[in-house]
């Protein structure tokens, strides 16, 4: 998986066409100067080698100095990549956490003006781009009526103070916030609905009730248990869309993160940089893919037979 | 067929597809064109704010009046457009309260804006002054025509930029909305369609291929299905983008590449459950060739269901485009919603509350999904249900 | 005493395509006394799996049911949810198809057990574990395949554990629908040796659903005959080999006759 991705980043950024050296020096740039800064890039040798270089350094985390702003990548990921964590996994942890009780809600509520709203709500956010719909927010609540800044993760100046700092980082990631759980929690209602009700005409339930259980035990202990290793199935196939989330709300909202670093990367054709943070992305992926995976053994006792030689 | 002529979707595609072939024609000027002052409100809006006007003199008809309730325009122009310059001849405009100003003799080739030093002397005014405001110091009955002496030919053009353009109004560069919106729906339903057609095709090779050749060939596909599947669809194709072109073909390209893995998974399972039913293990016993079977049978059986799915991933292709476009990853030639949403972001709609900016490009995308969701969701009624839930994991 | 009077119902169908309904029961009576065996038998689609899934109330919502189902005098078509849960599994029990996936695939079955202990009986704790190894013990399992998940347990030990979850609560009566199918010859057997003999033992009232008429003649003592929804025949096992009431019975006696004389 992760050799994968390494040989997919290295293909992506590496092999582009047009010589990268190119977009940061000057023209007026001796060819003394162009090779010397060839050769800092490693960009003299063979391909084979430049590979294993490239692998070398990356798994070192040693992604070389940005084109761009001419400081090390590392750095500027570093200071970035609390704030595309702390965006995903809130937005991520609401939507989710609203989607499951919501989407419980609607199924044990066939019929419901909540299951319409539901079925709705999951149209959606199948077919409203996130952009116009941030878009609309930041106009209404940034522009219009001024309750949120409109860019950015912290106030110019940041107010001094832990909590003050605190309560200004909260102001400003509440409305990219809110809007990635608002754009999440439809389609995740839509999918837990659908589990659910074909989960409640399985037979156990039926003979659940026949043993006389109170309602709540055939909810959450049957019902509810049930669906969990299919919804961690699910988590894990969002997670990609998730990212790919981060860069375009990063982007709307103008916040200092790993999304919008790496489209300037792209669009500025920095090399190392777009490379080193797409690498950023996908280890993201990764590592909650493994957990989830690590989750779904725990709560699938079928799964947890079979894989019972790993974990 | 029937139940499909009582969808709702199914008249929206076509009135769309239509808009997107036939929708240039009911404009006068390309979408390109710049018709109107930047940030127009459309025409229903604001009633207080004047319209753009474009008032033409000519012989046959040398007087204009127009009603005025607004505050005065924001630019005024004139422009002869003569065979030959008239003596004796001048534009004149008359106010509500009966005074006359002379606006430009009849020259050949004339261009008066209201801003040139020139034209302002001329109605008396400091170079400070502003014309459009001694032009129109109140509301009331206007009257513009040319006065004097002596026949002329060709034409007188005025024009009062005003705040309010057009259906939709205008966007930064005073281009037309609803002219960009119907130049839009092509591209959208192009990128869409053709993105989902070549993506289909793809994954139906390749889960074919893997469903009925098994073995080392599948296991090999599969893991490249959710390789491809865990990684982050956006950043590769905004990677792509950048190094690759920005083209309308190559992004639908790049798109359809990055988009098949869906429906290899779903044919692969439909083709294991195919594979063993009798009369295919059958024509395998008589000696028909891998080939044949896949085509005159495995193809067929799984038409139906590949319609739904080809129909379900359409929304999947317009968004993406729509995102790399917003990013700013898309030709800057091609007007498409996903663009019109990016000019909104980059070029100020926020601080001049430009909100029509940002409505009829997402609402169209939105619109344009929900339809192809609601016909993917008929088809998949109509496929054959034990196909389908063979082919969901 | 569980008496089933002028039973009808019909089923309600509200499917996008469909709209109709469909009687599943007319006017069936019928009744058990505890510590009898009564048998309920008929080609499948006869309504007996309706009959016998309405006597605890799980027939689907919207279903349109008539008659009276008394428990000991009480109806129970008359019951809240909350006033039948109180009945349920502590009154009437039930055991489940074979082929059904009855129990919660991600709980172990001693789970399933220790739940109606503690929800009807109030046991929890050491007193509960040793109530689910006699229970075990009792349907003739083994008590270490208490923690167990469904999936891991054959179909016969699936059947045992569902009769041991039924006991769970001491219940007068017993539903069974068709305990025995999906089961081989010899646990077939061992599975009914079983019923019999709690029958017999703790004085259960036992309603057996089958479509196999030898299995359940041999087991009851009182047979009734569903066809079409309508009741046709009624009888001790005896009555109707020589003497059916109903052409349809005929029929099905001779067949198996038939089958006999041939083996």
């Amino acid at each position: 998986m992760l050799a994968a991705v390494l040989v997919l980043n290295f293909l992506l950024f590496r092999m582009m066409p047009g010589d990268p050296v190119a977009s940061i020096i000057d023209p007026n740039f001796s060819p003394e100067a162009k090779a010397a800064l060839s050769r800092m890039y490693g960009l003299d040798k063979s391909l084979p080698v430049q590979f294993l270089l490239y692998v070398k350094s990356t798994l070192t985390f040693d992604f070389g100095i940005s084109f761009l702003t001419g400081r090390p990548v590392l750095d500027e990921l570093r200071s970035r990549l609390p704030n595309t964590v702390f965006l995903l996994g809130t937005s991520l942890l609401i939507s989710s956490f609203l989607g499951t009780w919501l989407g419980m809600a609607a199924a044990l509520r066939r019929g419901s003006l909540l299951e319409k709203g539901v079925l709705w709500s999951g149209a959606v956010s199948f077919s409203f781009p996130s952009f116009f719909v941030q878009l609309l927010l930041l106009m209404a609540f940034a522009s219009a009526l001024p309750l949120f800044p409109l860019r950015g993760t912290l106030s110019v100046p940041p107010p001094p103070g832990g909590w003050a700092l605190a309560g200004d980082y909260l102001w400003h990631m509440a409305l990219p916030v809110f809007s990635l759980s608002l754009l999440g929690f439809g389609g995740w209602a839509l999918y837990v609905r659908n589990l659910m009700v074909k989960i409640l005409g399985e037979d156990f339930i039926l003979l659940a009730r026949a043993r006389g259980l109170p309602r709540k035990n055939i909810v959450w202990r049957h019902a509810f248990r049930t669906l969990l290793p299919p919804l961690l199935t699910i988590f894990l196939l969002s997670l990609p869309g998730i990212v790919s989330g981060a860069v375009i709300t990063e982007t709307v909202f103008s916040l200092h993160g790993v999304g919008r670093f790496l489209l300037e990367a792209v669009t500025g054709h920095d090399y190392p940089a777009a490379g080193a943070s797409f690498f950023l992305l996908a280890l993201l992926t990764i590592g909650a893919n493994l957990l989830s995976d690590l989750l779904y053994g725990i709560t699938d006792p079928r799964v947890r037979l079979d894989r019972g030689g790993r974990g | 067929m029937s139940a499909l002529l009582k969808r709702w979707s199914f008249w929206s595609l076509l009135a769309l597809v239509f808009i997107a072939i036939f929708g240039n024609r009911f404009f006068a000027a390309p979408p390109e064109a710049e018709v109107a002052a930047s940030f127009s409100k459309p025409l229903w809006l604001d009633r207080s704010l004047p319209p753009t006007r474009e008032i033409t003199l000519t012989p046959e008809e040398p007087s204009v009046t127009l009603e005025w309730a607004y505050p005065p325009p924001a630019a005024f122009s004139l422009r002869t457009d003569l065979p030959e310059s008239a003596a004796g001849l001048s534009v004149v405009w008359r106010r509500p309260d009966g005074s006359e100003l002379t606006l430009a003799p009849l020259k050949k080739g004339l261009e008066v804006d209201g801003r040139d030093m020139a034209f302002k002397r001329a109605l008396g005014l400091t170079p400070f002054g502003d014309a459009a405001g001694a032009l129109f110091p109140g509301s009331g009955r206007y009257e513009v025509s040319v006065k004097g002496e002596g026949p002329w030919k060709g034409s007188v053009k005025i024009r009062l930029e005003g705040g309010r353009w057009g259906l939709l109004g205008t966007d930064q560069r005073g281009r037309d909305i609803a002219a960009l919106f119907v130049a839009g729906v092509r591209v959208s339903l192009l990128v869409g369609i053709f993105a989902t057609l070549i993506a289909t095709f793809l994954g139906t090779s390749v889960g074919l291929l893997a469903g009925y050749a098994g073995g080392w060939t599948d296991s090999l596909l599969m893991r490249l299905v959710d390789l491809l599947l865990s990684i982050p669809l956006l950043p590769v194709l905004m990677a792509l983008a950048a190094f690759w072109g920005k083209g309308l073909w190559q992004l639908i390209l790049i798109l359809s590449v990055f988009s098949w893995m869906g429906t290899a998974r779903t044919i692969r399972a439909l083709t294991l459950t195919l594979r063993d039913v009798p009369y295919i293990e059958g024509l395998r016993g008589l000696g028909a060739p891998s080939g044949y079977i896949l085509r005159r049978h495995l193809l067929p059986e799984t038409l139906p269901v590949l319609l739904a799915t080809m129909t379900l991933g359409v929304p999947g292709a317009i968004l993406s485009e729509a995102g790399l476009s917003f990013l700013g990853l898309s030709d800057p030639r091609v007007i498409s919603w996903g663009r019109m949403l990016h000019e909104a972001q980059s070029f100020g709609a926020f601080t001049s509350g430009a909100w029509w900016m940002l409505l009829p490009p997402g609402l169209g995308i939105a619109f344009l999904c929900l339809i192809f969701l609601d016909l993917g969701k008929f088809l998949e009624e109509r496929a054959d249900p034990r196909l389908l839930s063979g082919g969901k994991p | 005493m569980i008496s089933v009077e002028k039973l009808s119902i019909t089923y309600k169908r509200q499917s996008a395509r469909e709209r109709g309904s469909v009687k599943a029961l007319r006017e069936v009576s019928l009744s058990v006394e505890k510590g009898q065996i009564a048998a309920l038998a008929g080609e499948s689609g006869s309504g007996k799996s309706s009959l016998l899934m309405a006597i605890p109330g799980l027939l689907p919502p919207g279903t349109e049911v008539t008659g009276r189902i008394l428990l000991d005098g009480t109806d129970l078509l008359t019951l809240s949810e909350e006033e039948l849960n109180r009945l349920r599994w502590r009154k009437i029990a039930l055991i489940p198809q074979g082929a059904m996936n009855s129990f919660t695939p991600v709980l172990t079955v001693g789970r399933h057990v220790e739940e109606v202990l503690s929800v009807h009986l109030g046991l929890t704790g050491r007193a509960a574990a040793e109530r689910i190894d006699s229970l075990f013990t009792l349907a003739g399992l083994e008590g270490t395949l208490a923690g167990r998940y469904p999936h891991e347990l054959s179909g016969g030990q699936k059947q045992r554990a569902a009769i041991a979850l039924a006991l769970a609560c001491d219940p007068d009566y017993l539903l069974c629908d068709e305990p025995t199918t999906a089961l081989d010859v010899i646990t077939q057997k061992g599975v009914m040796d079983t019923l019999k003999r709690l029958a017999e033992e703790k004085g259960l009232g036992l309603l057996l659903v089958s479509h196999d008429l030898p299995l359940a003649a041999s087991v009851a003592s009182r047979i009734f005959i569903l066809k079409d929804g309508l009741l046709v025949e009624e009888g001790t096992p005896r009555d109707l080999i020589t003497n059916p009431q109903s052409v349809h019975t005929a029929a099905l006696v001779n067949a198996l006759l038939e089958l006999e004389e041939e083996s």
